[in-house]
């Protein structure tokens, strides 16, 4: 308040002084006498934005008639991993944190430099489609239950929105059935007057590999690994057509040109605007939609994982789920952070989770009783029919965890080399995907003999699961 | 060690010979306590004689010296405290972090030797990171001293509106290097950027550009971006040096008729080598520390198209899903000491130069 404003209010400087002093002691007062009651205060990190209300509440709520309170920092997912480090060592930890990458490699890494403390023998975790998730090195290590997913592992964020008012103008329409010709033409035609007909996220590359994935996989490919043999898959013809359909928009020159510049926040912002008629995303897009854009998500329509024939049903296989939030090792109320954990595992949660509408909730059948748009309804309806649980090496071996604990990242990964098809930095991509999936078979051989020198038994057959087709779930009796 | 130390005491050699009132009070010669009972003697004096100073051979011990001399050595302190922190101890610690497989996660990592320099040597990526440093020094360098010099010479005069345009061009200086990163991304936009709409309106072209997406002109408007943006501290280098060329060296060559073509390159020029080494030397340094320009402009992209070492760096030691402190220190070390080899030989060349021009 500058001295104008604080004259006009009649407040001399003195006033505001004194008033803030007394303020000051009345907080040091009341924080004194909250320590004093014996409140544990839960220093709690995390990533999930959209969540933030929800959890404040559910906090809130409990504390009021439990002596335990969360001291909450929503972090920036680029930054987080980088912030941990740095708390860690400092031994600064939070009570409670989530590991954005959550791959397995990552998980085994950071128990293996002892972050993570167990889950308190008072949490449960015990109907079936909760005991179904659990797995070691995803959400237990050396038997005990360190962690737990709240999302399930049932969604891909290669579902196609597109604008159904932006294809009506220019004569055309997307069915749930279209092909990758059909959205091809759509896009071509919806390519007029500064407006675009698709928008790609290029500058993410983490979810650029996602979709492409996804889209070779809704050709016939089993994943980036062929579980039937263990060999890396990503060479494969269905990979190159997946790359080879999404440069044909930019041949057409339906793409938008912003693409190779943009994440994915801004891409679905430029989206949002108009500027393109579709865009893959996640389920999540209806929360940020109606959050953010609600006019614009009124005459949104989506559309599950296109194949290329234009079948009714294609298939991505998705890797077990690993926990989504620890309880560090530095942490001196593992009890407290357990109970406070156990809130995020009701009925009642998952229910308030799908309403979120971000990743589909553990208990997808929450979703039915929840009020949530009809596109959330319809993009997580889908996943129950189409995505599938890969197997998953570490699952059977737990001695994988020191194979995945040494892997490096290959660089250039899958999303480079999409920026780079895009950016013309080679002309045939699949001498560069083949080059990469060479380096991850070497890597990982290397990995398997370090791992086995170190006393590890583990060895490439592992990655083999001769009874996986793909198209189905690879539940634990089948290890 | 032996040396001579000479006093500014003045002392008077006899009363009798010096009637001057000032020096009446100064006490009989003796030496400075500093320096009694530590082997330093007077063997003689000069000066007027009223004002002799006393010559003092002594033999002073680094110990003495280094008491005499305590109040520079504490005002110091705070110095040598922050570059030992933040500077020396830092290089010497990623000397060490270079030879560890350290995933950062665990309190230490494993000894591994050279193992990580010799993966770098291999590393395509590396020398891709290498090489964009290069070419960004060697187009943004002469780029932004050339430029700045030109612009100097022209804002050295004084017509209307000189302070004007002077600060029209310092004013980027002052904005933050990773902001304008974010805003220059949407001035180099494809489609709503104010630089394609004006090539597309006025027709020059039919298609936009995507400066910042095709790996074959990121790096230029990289560049470009840089040297737009620190192009105002060069200028005030250059300003700063024109003036101490004197007017009457331009003044005398107007009379001979030289024209402003030559007076710039036969009496600027020359006059300003020692300014341009050393402004040189600063772009240098600069345009190698290009982070926070290039993380919020391209983050690298596309496919490592701008990816220069500092962004190679942080790459392997933050944004990896299992980030390798060690080969990231092994990375800036290893770059590290190539660019002093490059300037060591540059320093080499130039005093070569400097005595062979001398000797001819």
């Amino acid at each position: 308040m500058n001295n104008y404003s604080a004259e006009m209010a009649g407040i001399s400087r003195r006033a505001i002084l004194k008033s803030g002093a007394a303020f000051a002691a009345l907080a040091a007062v009341a924080g004194s006498r909250a320590f004093a009651q014996g409140t544990t205060t839960i220093k709690w990190w995390d990533i999930f934005q959209p969540l933030i209300p929800l959890h404040t509440k559910m906090w809130e709520d409990y504390a009021a008639d439990h002596p335990i309170s969360v001291d909450y920092t929503g972090m920036n997912p680029s930054d987080m991993m980088q912030a941990l480090q740095l708390a860690v060592r400092s031994n600064q930890a939070p009570d409670v944190f989530n590991v954005p990458s959550g791959d397995p490699a990552t998980l085994a890494s950071l128990n293996a430099a002892d972050w993570f403390a167990p889950l308190d023998d008072s949490f449960v975790f015990d109907k079936p489609y909760q005991q179904q998730t659990l797995a070691e090195g995803f959400t237990q290590f050396g038997g005990k239950l360190y962690s737990f997913p709240i999302f399930s592992f049932r969604w891909h964020s290669t579902s196609l929105w597109h604008s159904k008012p932006a294809l009506e103008a220019v004569g055309a329409s997307l069915s749930d059935t279209a092909n990758w010709d059909d959205i091809r033409a759509a896009a071509k035609a919806a390519t007029t007057d500064g407006k675009y007909g698709l928008l790609l996220p290029l500058q993410f590359t983490a979810r650029i590999a996602d979709h492409l994935t996804d889209l070779a996989m809704a050709a016939g490919a089993p994943g980036r690994i062929d579980w039937r043999t263990g060999e890396y898959a990503l060479a494969s013809d269905e990979f190159v057509a997946a790359l080879d359909f999404w440069l044909s928009f930019q041949k057409d020159g339906s793409l938008h040109p912003a693409s190779a510049s943009l994440d994915a926040r801004q891409g679905r912002s430029r989206w949002a605007a108009g500027e393109a008629a579709m865009f893959f995303d996640g389920p999540w897009n209806s929360g940020v939609l109606t959050n953010n854009f609600a006019d614009f998500l009124e005459g949104v329509e989506v559309t599950p994982l296109p194949t290329p024939a234009g079948v009714d049903k294609a298939y991505a296989q998705r890797p077990p789920i690993p926990g989504t939030f620890f309880i560090s090792s530095q942490s001196e109320h593992a009890k407290e952070a357990s109970e406070v954990m156990q809130l995020m595992t009701t009925e009642e949660y998952y229910v308030a989770l799908a309403e979120r509408m971000d990743q589909p909730p553990l208990d997808l059948d929450a979703v039915a009783k929840a009020n949530v748009h009809p596109t959330y309804r319809k993009a997580v309806a889908g996943f129950a029919d189409s995505v599938r649980l890969a197997p998953d090496p570490l699952i059977r071996n737990p001695d994988v965890a020191k194979v995945y604990a040494e892997m490096r990242d290959i660089t250039p990964g899958l999303g480079e080399i999409i920026q780079g098809a895009f950016s013309g930095s080679f002309d045939d991509p699949r001498p560069i995907l083949q080059d990469l999936a060479d380096q991850m078979t070497a890597e990982r051989d290397r990995a398997i003999k370090v791992a086995t020198d170190n006393g590890a038994k583990v060895s490439v057959d592992d990655w083999v699961f001769d009874n996986w087709t793909p198209g189905t779930d690879y539940t634990s009796d089948m290890y | 060690m032996t040396g001579y130390l000479i006093t500014g005491r003045p002392v008077p050699t006899t009363h009798q010979t010096c009637t001057d009132q000032r020096f009446s009070r100064v006490p009989t010669l003796q030496l400075p306590k500093r320096l009694q009972g530590r082997g330093t003697q007077i063997i003689g004096r000069y000066g007027h004689p009223c004002m002799l100073t006393t010559l003092e051979q002594s033999a002073p011990g680094w110990r003495s010296r280094l008491w005499a001399d305590r109040w520079i050595y504490l005002f110091l302190v705070p110095t040598v405290v922050l570059i030992g922190t933040f500077t020396v101890y830092p290089v010497l610690a990623s000397l060490w972090f270079s030879l560890l497989d350290w995933n950062g996660f665990g309190s230490a990592g494993a000894f591994v030797g050279l193992a990580n320099y010799q993966e770098l040597w291999g590393d395509r990526l590396f020398w891709n990171a290498f090489s964009n440093t290069l070419v960004f020094l060697a187009f943004a360098v002469p780029l932004r001293v050339g430029l700045a010099l030109f612009l100097a010479v022209i804002l050295n005069a004084t017509f209307p509106l000189v302070r004007v345009f002077r600060t029209a061009i310092f004013l980027p200086v002052v904005t933050t290097a990773a902001i304008v990163g974010v805003v220059m991304r949407y001035v180099l936009d494809p489609t709503s950027g104010p630089i394609n709409l004006v090539l597309l309106n006025s027709g020059i072209l039919d298609q936009p550009v995507n400066f910042l997406g095709r790996s074959s002109t990121a790096l230029y408007a990289a560049i470009g971006i840089w040297v737009w943006k620190w192009l105002g501290v060069t200028l005030i280098y250059w300003l700063a040096a024109l003036q101490t060329i004197p007017r009457d060296v331009y003044e005398a060559a107007e009379v001979d008729g030289a024209n402003p073509l030559y007076r710039f390159f036969y009496i600027t020029l020359p006059m300003l080598t020692p300014f341009t080494i050393i402004i040189t030397l600063i772009t240098v340094i600069e345009a190698t520390n290009v982070f926070d320009l290039m993380l919020t402009l391209t983050g690298g992209g596309p496919f490592y198209g701008t990816e220069v070492i500092d962004i190679f760096v942080y790459r392997q030691a933050f944004t990896a899903n299992i980030p390798r402190l060690g080969y990231a220190s092994a990375a800036a070390i290893f770059f590290g000491v190539c660019f002093a080899a490059i300037a060591a030989v540059q320093a080499v060349a130039l005093i070569k130069f400097r005595a062979r021009r001398r000797s001819s």
